[in-house]
């Protein structure tokens, strides 16, 4: 905002107050991981984040909790979790760049409809979807696969990304595709050599949120899968919180490692992430 | 000229052989099924008489009444008479594979009387019929399969049907639509052998107006528009085809489902039974939480809360964090984005206990500060601000990142144009920031607005409604009434489609406004 | 990249699990001991009777909707372990096959006659019991002399006490249904009339036994807003002399506190013994199962007397079969046999379909209650007045 710098008491005061929000903001991460680290099952009652008691054994039990065939179940769920979500994100952002580029760069009959469809689909709560979709996925033959969840990852997920991707296309100077068109390229050309290169900051952002979509998902992997060797790591992680008792401290372990990617993705995206987000919104 | 004949008459054969392939299947099943169901009575009729029963019988035996043990009365035992005429259990040591299926016939036949049906999941028959002495049971094989389809005859009418369409074609003039619509009615004949009369029109009815239309040049025009139009389409069709049977088909399932009622499994059309029962506020009182429009008020209270909340916060953090000289501001971002990257089922959890009443974070600060610990979740307030807290902090980061984003884009010349102008801090804030930030806060506060609207999981798994049910808001009542209520499938579409309606004429409303406003 | 896909793409479609038709499907939602004592018994069987038998675990709180959404679709499992509270709910949705082929009275005879009822429904048996549960009186050793016998003890504790000690003498989820029935019951209420098919909440001994709940969280005798893991750790950190829990509640506590089990004490002002609910966890077999004569023979061994001793032993659990009592392993636990004990009073939960809409209105009772003050009789009333509108779609 200001060239100058303010005060050296002001600029004191601001380091402060953001970092004593920064350490509020923290303390339920702080919480979790204070709970890995230190053994037993249950919550400790003092507040303090720091942990009396170091131990790894949590990490150890979570990676080397076997089925009774013997396969490492931990590794298999991340496995699993990684192969949906990566396969979310590419079908995903297949589907949702070419819809959202001719929704922006062709005018045809439907078009309008087009747009508010997916705009009005955002708003249908998706829970409430389980039962019809448990049907259908029978019907196809995609219960309790991965293929089957990652389809319905990927089309909950497509309405935003397509929303964003098109607001993206939408501030993006049509001079170059005119140029390119009057040369003889074919639309398709266009698209893939000249519009998804420069929209790269879009299809970070959106390629972000399909993967947390996909990684996070909790109530429709449970409900579709029913082999538990084909469960992902949400799955895994609210089993340990039983109806009676839980063990916290491998839901502790479990939720930093499967945080992890996650959090990965974002600082290695972060750069894109500003400027995806806003480019279109800009140009309104 | 020539071209077009075959690409219509291919179009009305493939219509005409998707009637006729329907006529004939069902046709055919109701067939098999009357053939095997009547030979399966029959066997079963023949045991009751004492006969023996003929062939493709698979078991068939007289049933003994079921003798119930002395101790538990949830026990049962039968018998059957073999053909030597000594009595054997059934089930126990020396069961016969098919004894369970004969006792539960036998039973089938107790509650509800004599019976014949398939069985699922095989290709059995089974028969229950009145016998002295107890029950007759036949099980049946089907000597041979279902008819096949019968594709030579399918093949040779199509063949014919062209050769009579090319003929008309030749003709010219109005022979033409009358060969079309001549040659694809040919399966009229086995369709209405199969299916009755009111199909086989309907197949000659759909031939009929294949060929009126490319008469009149509709086809071809048909054709034109959607070569014009076809690369948009074509980019266009995978996602549609995928939002069609993933998004389209559940959403008009639900949206139906909410015109009936479930009573364990049996759907029984109740109208708009379920939208009235709603609607009404199921006739209570207005501060009750089973009531539509209080759970209503709760939601939108909810949203608009927590979207001010969201929005000052991150916007006002942005501003903090986009200042030069503030050394380590990209650390100060990474920490603060950790919120939206954690996925938030785990932290609601954590939040959760955290508001515990005994031993929770928040009341031990509270205490050692020296106030009073709070019961958060007994009080409708505390309850409603501790959903709050948690989700805010769920929820800013996003605000967060997008009014960087913004604030980025304003070249700093304005800044600096402004100031030698003479504009104070708050002057600048109010004419050069503020409207650089609308255009990409908007979209993200609506985006922002109907996520919270149907946050499902802070308020389930944080404050669970409590209390009484007062905290929760539409989704999560509308997921109880589907999970929690007697699986209450009809009630919970209802819902469903109510907060569907909700969320789209806001839409359209805000949609006005803001049109109005750029007026 | 497009290699990519479709290596991505074969990936997937191959991760379709591959139901082994041979196998025996059974679904779980047990973890830790119980998981791995039922692992063990499952290895035995295919050791001595060659049959494979599939273990899932499934979330509780996913499992009944998974079964209800799986079963008729051909999906589900064979054999599946639960409680006996919702067969009344799945005989009425057809998803459970009755057993009365299979079980003669040698079978039946091996259970205690309680066990073996629950699991029985409307003249028809769906399963066999695994394990009991009810709640019981877990004291610590180190800070009572011995626990109460009845109910005034627990307003005047300081006598049972073997040291000066401020903490709470009792913890337990004290909004939770399920613990509080055994005040209900101690009160001479019950859940449904004397038919047996209505409720009725609002009768003059559930407001005494909610009156009774609420003076045991004013004079602080209870802690208030606890769940499950609370009680835990209260009692594991020392800050409560005794805990109401079942079973599994032994595997929650830590190594290093000294604990013994009793049963409840008795009501002082009625007389009548605190009886909690007793729940029956069984294993019931699907409707739609393969293979039913196997998927039986599995049902058979798992219950039978000789793996009862081994997951009462492994696992902790109560179980219901009565030779198990008689061996030395387990006559010699004196907390297996406190629980033993308790179930000689305790009242079945009820099967019955209306029983699933009970628990969270009489839970918003409660809360009311203890939490806000509110009236006791209006509170029950609202709870009757909310469950009649769950279970509208029921008639």
């Amino acid at each position: 905002m200001n060239r100058r710098a303010p005060k050296p008491i002001s600029q004191g005061l601001v380091y402060l107050g953001i970092s004593m929000l920064t350490v509020i903001v923290l303390y339920p991460v702080m919480v979790i991981l204070k709970k890995a680290f230190e053994p037993g099952r249950n919550f400790a009652t003092s507040v303090s984040p720091v942990p009396t008691e170091f131990s790894l054994e949590h990490f150890e039990n979570l990676l080397s909790s076997a089925n009774s065939s013997g396969d490492l179940l931990f590794l298999r769920y991340a496995w699993n979790s990684t192969l949906v979500a990566l396969a979310t994100t590419i079908v995903g952002l297949c589907l949702a760049c070419t819809a959202a580029y001719a929704l922006s760069r062709f005018r045809f009959a439907g078009r309008r409809f087009g747009i508010a469809t997916f705009l009005a689909v955002q708003m249908f709560p998706g829970t409430l979807l389980l039962m019809p979709l448990y049907v259908i996925l029978h019907k196809l033959g995609l219960l309790n696969s991965l293929l089957g969840l990652v389809l319905v990852y990927a089309t909950t997920a497509i309405p935003f990304c397509v929303w964003t991707l098109k607001g993206y296309f939408d501030s993006l100077p049509k001079e170059l595709e005119e140029a390119a068109r009057l040369d003889g390229a074919s639309s398709f050309k266009i698209f893939y050599m000249i519009m998804l290169p420069l929209a790269k900051p879009g299809l970070a952002v959106t390629g972000l949120f399909s993967f947390m979509t996909a990684w996070n998902e909790f109530i429709l992997a449970s409900t579709f899968l029913t082999d538990d060797s084909a469960y992902t790591l949400p799955v895994l992680l609210k089993s340990s919180v039983g109806q009676y008792s839980a063990d916290w401290g491998l839901f502790a372990a479990g939720a930093i490692l499967t945080s992890l990617p996650v959090m990965a993705l974002f600082y290695f995206l972060q750069r894109y992430l500003v400027g995806g987000l806003t480019a279109g919104s800009v140009k309104g | 000229m020539r071209r077009n004949w075959w690409h219509a008459y291919a179009l009305a054969g493939l219509v005409s052989v998707i009637v006729a392939t329907a006529a004939f299947v069902s046709y055919r099943n109701a067939a098999f099924e009357r053939r095997e169901l009547g030979r399966a009575t029959h066997a079963a009729t023949s045991v009751s008489k004492g006969l023996r029963p003929m062939d493709n019988v698979v078991a068939a035996y007289l049933v003994s009444p079921a003798v119930p043990s002395e101790h538990y009365e949830f026990l049962r035992e039968r018998s059957v008479t073999e053909a030597d005429g000594s009595h054997r259990r059934l089930g126990g040591k020396n069961a016969g594979p098919f004894d369970k299926r004969i006792y539960d016939a036998a039973n089938q036949y107790d509650k509800s009387g004599p019976f014949v049906q398939l069985v699922t999941d095989t290709d059995y028959v089974i028969a229950a019929q009145p016998a002295s002495g107890g029950v007759a049971v036949a099980i049946t094989t089907p000597p041979k399969g279902p008819e096949a389809f019968p594709w030579l005859v399918v093949l040779g009418l199509l063949v014919m049907g062209s050769l009579v369409c090319a003929a008309g074609t030749l003709v010219g003039g109005s022979a033409r639509p009358l060969g079309l619509a001549l040659g694809a009615s040919g399966l009229a004949v086995p369709t209405f052998l199969w299916s009755g009369l009111v199909i086989a029109l309907f197949l000659v009815a759909c031939s009929m107006l294949i060929a009126w239309a490319d008469w009149r040049g509709s086809l071809e025009r048909a054709g034109r528009e959607l070569r014009k139009g076809g690369i948009a389409y074509a980019f266009l069709t995978p996602t549609a085809m995928a939002m069609l049977v993933l998004v389209g088909i559940p959403f008009v399932v639900g949206l139906g489902l909410g015109f009936y009622n479930n009573n364990h499994g049996e759907w029984t059309f109740v109208g708009l039974d379920n939208f009235i029962q709603i609607l009404s506020g199921d006739g209570r009182s207005l501060s009750d939480p089973l009531n539509f429009w209080f759970t209503l008020g709760v939601t939108v209270a909810w949203t608009a809360v927590n979207v001010v909340l969201h929005v000052s916060i991150g916007v006002a953090l942005a501003l903090v964090l986009r200042q030069r000289w503030l050394k380590g501001r990209h650390g100060f971002r990474m920490l603060l984005i950790l919120p939206w990257a954690i996925p938030n089922y785990i932290t609601a959890l954590i939040w959760k206990g955290m508001f515990q009443f005994e031993y929770g974070a928040i009341n031990s600060v509270l205490s050692t500060v020296g106030l009073d610990k709070v019961n958060w979740f007994s009080e409708w307030s505390t309850s409603f601000a501790s959903n709050v807290a948690t989700n805010t902090w769920l929820g800013f980061p996003f605000m967060m990142v997008v009014a960087l984003g913004a604030l980025e884009n304003i070249p700093s010349d304005m800044y600096e144009a402004a100031e030698v102008d003479g504009a104070s801090p708050w002057q600048r804030f109010h004419h050069i920031t503020i409207p650089h930030l609308m255009p990409a806060m908007l979209p993200a506060l609506a985006l922002g607005a109907i996520w919270t609207f149907n946050m499902f999981n802070v308020i389930y798994l944080v404050s669970d409604g409590r209390p009484g049910g007062g905290t929760d808001i539409l989704v999560t009542e509308a997921y109880r009434w589907a999970f929690e209520r007697g699986e209450r499938y009809g009630l919970a579409a209802a819902y469903a489609t109510i907060i569907f309606l909700i969320l789209i004429l806001w839409t359209i409303i805000g949609s006005r406004l803001a049109k109005k406003d750029a007026e | 990249m497009p290699r990519v896909l479709t290596l991505l793409f074969v990936f997937l479609l191959g991760c379709r699990a591959d139901a082994d038709p041979d196998s025996v499907l059974l679904w779980h939602a047990y973890s830790g001991a119980e998981q791995d004592a039922l692992r063990e018994s499952v290895a035995r069987i295919e050791r001595e009777q060659g049959i494979k038998v599939r273990l899932v675990s499934v979330p509780y709180e996913a499992f009944a909707d998974k079964l209800t959404a799986a079963i008729p679709n051909g999906n589900g499992p064979d054999l599946f372990v639960f409680a006996h509270d919702r067969i009344g709910h799945w005989t009425a949705n057809h998803l459970i096959e009755p057993l009365e082929y299979y079980v003669d009275d040698s079978i039946a005879n091996r259970y205690a006659f309680e066990a073996i009822s629950a699991m029985s429904y409307e003249g028809s048996l769906y399963g066999l019991p695994l394990a009991v549960k009810s709640v019981a009186l877990f004291y610590r050793t180190d800070i009572l002399k011995e626990p109460p016998s009845e109910t005034n003890q627990l307003f005047a504790m300081n006598e049972l006490y073997t040291h000066a000690w401020d903490g709470y003498p009792l913890v337990y989820e004290n909004t939770n249904l399920y613990p509080h029935a055994l005040w209900l019951h101690g009160f001479g209420g019950s859940l449904f009339d004397k038919d047996g098919q209505r409720t009725s909440l609002a009768t003059p001994e559930a407001v005494a036994a909610l009156t009774f709940a609420r003076k045991l969280d004013r004079d602080k005798v209870v802690p208030g807003g606890v769940d499950a893991r609370m009680v835990a750790t209260l009692f594991n950190e020392g800050k409560a002399a005794m805990a109401i829990s079942g079973p599994w509640f032994q595997n929650d506590i830590n190594d290093d506190v000294p604990w013994a089990v009793a049963t409840l004490p008795m009501v002082s002002d009625t007389g009548l013994a605190a009886k909690p609910f007793l729940g029956v966890e069984g294993i019931l077999m699907s409707s739609r199962a393969k293979n039913k004569d196997r998927a039986f023979a599995v049902l058979d061994a798992l219950t039978s007397d000789d793996d009862a001793v081994f997951r009462a032993i492994a696992a902790k659990q109560i179980v219901p079969n009565q030779a198990a009592y008689e061996t030395s392993e387990i006559s010699k636990n004196p907390a297996l046999m406190a629980f033993r004990k308790q179930l000689d009073s305790t009242v079945p939960m009820s099967a019955s379909p209306l029983m699933r809409s009970v628990w969270t209105p009489y839970q918003n009772a409660l809360l009311k209650v203890i939490d806000q003050g509110d009236d006791v009789a209006d509170a029950l009333r609202s709870a009757e007045s909310e469950m009649k509108s769950y279970a509208e779609g029921q008639q």
